[in-house]
């Protein structure tokens, strides 16, 4: 592949439970083409997962009617992956507190945080939420 | 499409093993909760999880296995888990889950760790 090209996969998932494994092994195949080594493309398979599932279960309230967008962009040194709902109701925004049991809902935005090189969580101008997540390759 | 999971139990003198194998998600709650009344059923105080049959588990599953951990705190029982690739022992680790279970490589390591002191 030559360095300077940008290369983008774009997929739809319908907003169901298990469909989020879609979206996880597609991910999976682009960084391992790109080289990635087999933690990191570990990390970034659960970070997609959950993205998706925060869009479906969330953002799109499991509302079948809509859809999940995912944009994979290949980089030279980096894969990036836009999450991107339909905005029925904003992502939930509670802080988590590791090391405790008890506090054991909205683990996925933890679990996106540790596991990605860069994450930012965006409403979108049409009402939908957005998480931008970027893996990079030198780590 | 998400792979159902199942649960097998086997109960001894001094551990309880709940088996799983399948995917470890929202849909898993009920399957993990009614595994763990399965092993707790005659009051042993050793349980320990195997996940080698797992490959997939996410946010949910992780907030069932610490549902079902809560409750063994709660009850005093001693809760260990093996058969974890090393992707998912990084995960209990981040969450905290490691703090709360005793993390074992093998069948063997958490049947040994358990094991009555010999006479």
């Amino acid at each position: 592949m030559a360095d300077d090209v940008k290369r983008s996969i774009e997929i739809h998932i319908p907003s169901e439970l298990g469909y989020e494994k879609v979206a996880m092994e597609a991910a999976g195949a682009a960084a391992k083409r790109m080289g990635f080594s087999a933690d990191r493309i570990q990390n970034l398979k659960t970070a997609v997962a959950e993205a998706c599932l925060n869009a479906i279960e969330h953002g799109n309230k499991l509302d079948v009617s809509t859809e999940v967008g995912i944009v994979l962009t290949i980089q030279p040194a980096s894969l990036q992956v836009n999450v991107t709902d339909e905005g029925k109701q904003p992502f939930p925004d509670r802080p988590i507190q590791p090391g405790r049991p008890e506090d054991h809902r909205g683990w996925g935005m933890f679990l996106i945080q540790n596991l990605m090189d860069e994450v930012q969580v965006s409403a979108e101008p049409d009402g939908g939420n957005q998480v931008r997540m970027v893996i990079h390759l030198d780590k | 499409m998400p792979e159902k999971l199942e649960a097998r139990v086997r109960r001894s003198n001094n551990l309880a093993m709940i088996h799983f194998s399948g995917d470890v998600t929202t849909f898993a709650e009920d399957v993990v909760q009614n595994a763990y009344r399965e092993a707790i059923r005659d009051g042993g105080r050793n349980v320990a999880i195997d996940f080698s049959a797992c490959e997939y588990i996410n946010s949910a599953g992780i907030a069932a296995i610490i549902g079902v951990v809560t409750e063994a705190r709660r009850q005093g029982r001693r809760m260990l888990v093996f058969g974890l690739s090393p992707h998912y022992q990084k995960i209990f680790r981040m969450v905290g889950l490691a703090d709360y279970v005793e993390m074992c490589t093998t069948e063997a390591e958490a049947v040994q760790r358990v094991k009555p002191p010999e006479a």
